[in-house]
């Protein structure tokens, strides 16, 4: 999986393209930290190249949740693809992790 | 006799290097038989790369030997199927129940997850062998 961010006006953008699971979750979990140690704490992740994602990346897109919320931001995903939303579902995890259609909409109502 | 349509097997080290050659074993079995409708494969492939996961992450050697990963996977008219097994391993430690961790929870929804995703799921101990079962009765399109 490869990851790479992009510092947009109101808003740090983390791409994360390819399969997020245990291998890769740490590493998500670790960039993010590292997003939010450079002083963004508004994060949004693209999940547009995320086809896959199991219970260990839904772990650590909630410790990043939590990281950005301890940082006083928060953390939002969008390009939500089906199977990431089937597991997000199956857990009701959609009612924590909000999904938005596009990055540019997650933090566009604040 | 049960017509096997296709299958793949996959054996070594229950190392993370091995969930990555599941998954693409998984994504090449689905060219085999295109016509399992896509939330079929989807649900399945979750859910074996889940109990993968699994043993790669918390399966522990009975002996000197390293716990090696199998999975046997096979598509049937109706039935998908997958043998999910940890060699030389303990048997696990702890509840085999699914969990249900509280919404800030980092973990402990894997289980839970696999039973949401398949039809059946059960479990063998042999021969140091423990196997997980994933059956998924395959819908129409």
């Amino acid at each position: 999986m490869e990851f790479s961010y992009e510092v947009k006006d109101s808003y740090a953008e983390v791409k994360a393209d390819g399969r997020l699971n245990m291998v890769s979750a740490p590493k998500l979990r670790e960039f993010v930290t590292d997003v939010i140690a450079g002083g963004s704490n508004r994060i949004v992740v693209n999940l547009e190249n995320t086809a896959f994602m199991d219970s260990s990346g839904l772990g650590a897109l909630i410790g990043c949740l939590k990281a950005a919320r301890q940082a006083g931001g928060d953390l939002r995903i969008a390009a939500v693809q089906p199977q990431v939303n089937m597991v997000l579902k199956l857990t009701s995890m959609d009612k924590v992790l909000t999904a938005y259609p596009t990055a540019g909409e997650a933090f566009s109502n604040d | 006799m049960t017509e096997v349509l296709a299958s793949r097997s996959f054996r070594g080290p229950a190392a993370e290097d091995a969930i990555e050659d599941v998954h693409n074993d998984l994504d090449s079995l689905w060219l085999d038989v295109p016509f399992v409708n896509e939330m079929d494969q989807m649900t399945f492939t979750t859910a074996v790369i889940e109990s993968a996961s699994n043993i790669v992450q918390h399966a522990q050697p009975a002996g000197e030997r390293e716990v090696e990963l199998g999975v046997d996977t096979t598509v049937q008219p109706a039935l998908l199927q997958a043998r999910v097994s940890a060699y030389y391993a303990k048997p696990p430690f702890g509840p085999m129940e699914p969990a249900t961790p509280g919404e800030d929870a980092e973990s402990g929804r894997g289980l839970a997850l696999i039973e949401a995703l398949v039809t059946t799921v059960t479990f063998e101990r042999q021969d140091g062998t423990n196997t997980w079962v994933l059956s998924r009765t395959s819908s129409e399109d």
